[in-house]
């Protein structure tokens, strides 16, 4: 019966799936948050506030992110901006 | 050296409470001298589902503050030796709870009980906290269902930071309890699978509790479902009650019944 059933709804994969598939990507984001320290947004905020002044990135190409290592955190910053005016 | 245990799972109507009574009712089945607090101040629940709403006279704020001891505020089971309950506050506001009178409550109960089964109200808040807190273990009541799920990691990631366990650097023991399981929605891939959900929490598996029609129908009576020992909801409990006390038990209920055409043909669905 199951493998009949597969054969005609190869196509979409089954609802189960697709449930495991955004838990999993939203409790990876849950559990990420978790650890950040409550100031980070405002950091954020302030950091992209002080690269703009310099260089003319949308706010799309700074990226920061945290990391919660064994031994200290670190904050990663990248920055990118168009080759020519900047 | 009695244990605290908290039921607790972030979301409402996943079977906290009709998990607490069952859970409770089973270790005192089995000779424990155990008391269940209900911490669900303003909707308070578990004596109705344990069927002694009628017995309540004072509840757990009263003892708190005072204006009556913990003697007449338990009450004991009908049915088990060795069974009593402290029933939560209907009216009083959620305040009057506080981790010093919680405390203090405990550490008498402590005294007299094997375990102290402590039924969680929904949510992450306060009064969830507040349940969590002294706790030694937490059993995590989970559905097979995105929101309870995630719900569940989010109460996990408190027990690690929020209990005086956690503040004090020890860990504390949580295990999960998948409940409303139906293996035949399993089978057809609409319902995320205990393994799924095991995978995810990244807690251990305590039991499996199917999805039953005795669940309903105990809790209309006021009698815990562990004491319908033909259902199979009942013998579910029974089984994660001797699994958390150490026995080896497989789990059941998680596979589908393989029908035979007759009952297929004439049995239609349980």
């Amino acid at each position: 019966m199951k493998r009949l059933r597969d054969l005609f709804h190869k196509e979409e994969s089954s609802s189960a799936d697709v449930a495991r598939e955004r838990l999993k990507v939203m409790i990876t984001q849950d559990r990420m948050q978790r650890h950040q320290p409550d100031f980070l947004p405002r950091l954020q905020q302030e950091l992209v506030e002080v690269i703009r002044r310099y260089v003319h990135s949308d706010q799309d190409d700074i990226h920061i992110s945290y990391h919660c290592l064994p031994q200290h955190s670190q904050i990663e910053l990248n920055v990118s901006w168009p080759r020519n005016n900047s | 050296m009695a244990r605290v245990i908290v039921i607790t799972s972030g979301k409402g109507g996943v079977g906290k409470t009709t998990s607490c009574a069952s859970i409770g009712t089973a270790l005192a089945m089995q000779g424990h001298r155990t008391v269940l607090i209900d911490f669900d101040v303003g909707l308070r629940n578990l004596d109705l589902v344990m069927g002694c709403e009628r017995r309540v006279v004072y509840d757990l704020i009263n003892v708190i503050s005072g204006e009556a001891n913990l003697k007449q505020a338990l009450i004991k089971d009908k049915r088990i030796d060795g069974l009593y309950m402290l029933p939560a506050s209907q009216t009083r506001d959620k305040d009057a709870l506080t981790l010093e009178g919680v405390c203090e409550v405990i550490e008498q109960l402590k005294q007299d009980f094997d375990y102290i089964v402590c039924d969680s109200p929904a949510g992450i808040e306060r009064g969830a906290v507040m349940a969590m807190y002294y706790a030694d273990e937490a059993i995590v009541v989970t559905n097979p269902e995105v929101s309870s799920v995630r719900d569940s990691d989010r109460i996990i990631g408190l027990l690690d930071s929020k209990t005086r366990r956690a503040e004090q650097g020890e860990a504390i023991r949580a295990q999960l309890l998948v409940t409303r399981y139906d293996p035949e929605r399993v089978e057809h891939a609409d319902m995320m699978s205990v393994q799924d959900i095991e995978e995810i929490l990244a807690i251990p598996l305590v039991g499996v509790i199917p999805e039953s029609s005795a669940v309903l129908k105990a809790s209309n009576q006021g009698v815990p479902v562990v004491h319908d020992s033909g259902s199979d909801a009942g013998q579910a409990y029974s089984d994660m009650v001797a699994r958390y006390l150490g026995d080896d038990k497989p789990m059941r209920f998680v596979e589908l019944e393989r029908k035979g055409l007759f009952s297929r043909m004439f049995g239609g669905r349980r």
